[in-house]
């Protein structure tokens, strides 16, 4: 199969994520919340993956995990052979500019005081690269015009704000880009425009993606290979359609059965 | 039972929501749906007497024989809660943080001249029959100890705690989980007298409703069962939902509606869909009328 021809870019062994509760007694400790237990994933160059779970499953704690947002209690991940746990934020610039992410909510993932013209260039600037034409270049490639650079974030639709965010995660030209639910806050009439966006541009990028949602029919529309998530574990992985068609696991199957289509009820 | 008409939504001179007409009879459930800014949650808070600062209902809706829209406030706070009550969205948000959950419950038993005591016992009962576990015990929590499907459930046990005639639920599962929507639509469906289920969501509604209105641009431009209206839709805006809906196969484009919703008094004369329609041509600058018995559309060219 061509998906698993690229070679591993993300290697994640054994990831352990432990929180704790704010203390409620002098005496002792605060609770321990074990968000992610021993969690083992690759993704390969090129590769589509998606990772499935509902809230509390542990998905947006991988997430940080996986963009050094945050710190694992235990295990490894290697991005493109290089460690990248345990590493201050300087010496993590390699990875800044070949992992960028496309938040959720495009309302509070993009600063209402910034034009997007800094919004789709703050990328750039933080690395220390030149702008020069390059975000007339990106919202041309999102399907914005270039009169959008002079507008601020409040005077665009939903969709078009999500094309804004997608814009400024390519700026650097990422090799992996990763998607948080990237169409749940948005209206059916306007989800297809960006997922189609999506596969375009990792098509003509040759980008790899790494797609959360709560919702396997998107994913499995979107993505090669799923990994399925409850209570902090992946619980299957595999090729999507096989999850699809049969599930092994308990929860899968539960998940699959929940979630209301309307060919199933018409 | 409910019986709207001509209802008309303003906020100064741009038109929200423009002359909405439909009845639910007693035991029906009906569904609203449309996208962000088409105006079906102002349609609802416009027969709760919860519209904004500012923005103002004309047209009738009348429920059991008594106005509930154009009417004084205090009128229609005699009428929220007992006769009509809603679950809104955002359970977290709609709830008093400060306040046991329990008490919340009895407290709209008290507001409209229950007992105090005998409100806090059927407060119980409700949570009971909502379905949480150990009611009594969880009476006593408050919001931020519960789960987001539990605190839903509050919100359905304040809302059919004076056992009102009409209940009206505003994307009630959008913040839940799937595995907890699942639950949650099917106890709706249960304990709901009359029933106006608004959602954005096609798959949703189709689970619940019995009947579908489809909003758009502050109008009804099709009505009917949902099963004719979503195997068989007539207006092109609806046509356009359901096709968008679908996932098809990795590696397809997806299709979907041109352009995005736009803003609020924006929308093109005559018909508002016109401007992202394939079908539009010079006859969609009058505004089509929604006819028909039963399944009724408001387009000059019908699908079909």
């Amino acid at each position: 199969m061509p998906t698993h021809a690229g070679t591993p870019l993300i290697e994640a062994r054994d990831l352990t994520r432990v929180y704790r509760r704010p203390r409620s007694s002098l005496t002792r400790q605060g609770e321990a919340v074990h968000a992610l237990r021993e969690v083992s994933l690759t993704v390969r160059r090129g590769e589509r993956f998606g990772i499935v779970g509902e809230s509390g499953s542990g998905k947006s704690t991988l997430l940080r995990l996986l963009c050094a947002l945050d710190q694992p209690t235990s295990g490894s991940i290697r991005f493109d052979g290089q460690e990248i746990t345990g590493r201050p934020e300087r010496a993590l610039k390699f990875l800044r500019h070949s992992l960028q992410i496309v938040f959720q909510d495009p309302m509070s993932s993009l600063d209402p005081r910034m034009r997007v013209r800094d919004l789709v260039a703050e990328p750039l600037v933080a690395l220390g690269e030149p702008v020069g034409g390059r975000v007339g270049e990106l919202l041309d490639a999102v399907g914005l015009p270039a009169s959008a650079a002079d507008r601020y974030p409040h005077q665009f639709s939903g969709g078009q704000r999500q094309r804004i965010a997608i814009a400024r995660a390519l700026a650097p030209r990422p090799q992996v880009l990763v998607a948080d639910e990237p169409v749940s806050a948005l209206d059916v009439s306007v989800r297809g425009q960006i997922l189609n966006l999506l596969a375009d541009l990792v098509d003509e990028l040759g980008l790899t993606l790494v797609f959360v949602s709560h919702d396997l029919s998107v994913v499995r529309h979107v993505c090669e290979s799923v990994a399925v998530m409850n209570d902090g574990s992946i619980v299957e992985t595999g090729p999507v359609d096989e999850v699809w068609a049969a599930p092994q696991h308990a929860y899968t199957r539960t998940l699959l059965q929940a979630v209301p289509t309307l060919e199933g009820l018409l | 039972m409910l019986s709207v008409d001509g209802l008309t939504v303003r906020a100064d001179a741009v038109e929200l929501v423009r002359e909405v007409s439909f009845d639910i009879a007693p035991g029906e459930r009906v569904g609203l749906i449309g996208e962000s800014g088409s105006g079906k949650s102002l349609t609802a808070l416009s027969l709760m007497g919860l519209l904004p600062e500012g923005v103002r209902a004309s047209g009738t809706a009348r429920l059991g024989g008594r106005d509930l829209v154009g009417v004084p406030e205090g009128r229609i706070k005699d009428l929220r809660g007992r006769e009509v009550s809603m679950v809104f969205q955002e359970p977290m948000t709609a709830l008093n943080p400060l306040m046991r959950v329990g008490a919340q419950v009895a407290e709209v038993m008290t507001l409209h001249g229950r007992p105090r005591a005998e409100a806090r016992t059927r407060a119980v009962e409700l949570l009971d029959r909502v379905r949480l576990p150990r009611p009594a015990q969880l009476a006593r929590s408050y919001p931020h100890q519960l789960s987001g499907g539990q605190r839903q459930r509050v919100m359905l046990a304040i809302a059919l705690a004076n056992e009102p005639g009409l209940l009206i639920c505003d994307e009630p599962t959008t913040a839940l989980d799937v595995t907890v929507q699942k639950q949650m639509l099917e106890l709706i469906a249960e304990v709901a007298p009359a029933l106006l289920f608004i959602t954005h969501d096609l798959a949703v509604v189709a689970s619940v409703c019995e009947r579908v209105l489809v909003m758009y641009g502050g109008r009804v431009v099709e009505s009917g069962p949902i099963r004719e209206v979503f195997t068989r839709p007539r207006h092109r805006y609806t046509e356009g939902l359901l096709a968008a809906s679908k996932l098809t196969p990795r590696g397809t484009r997806l299709p979907t509606i041109k352009g995005s919703v736009p803003a609020a008094g924006r929308f093109p004369e005559g018909c508002v869909f016109s401007n992202r329609c394939p079908h539009a041509t010079q006859r969609c600058e009058t505004e089509p009328e929604l006819t028909g018995e039963g399944h009724a559309h408001a387009c000059w060219h019908p699908a079909d």
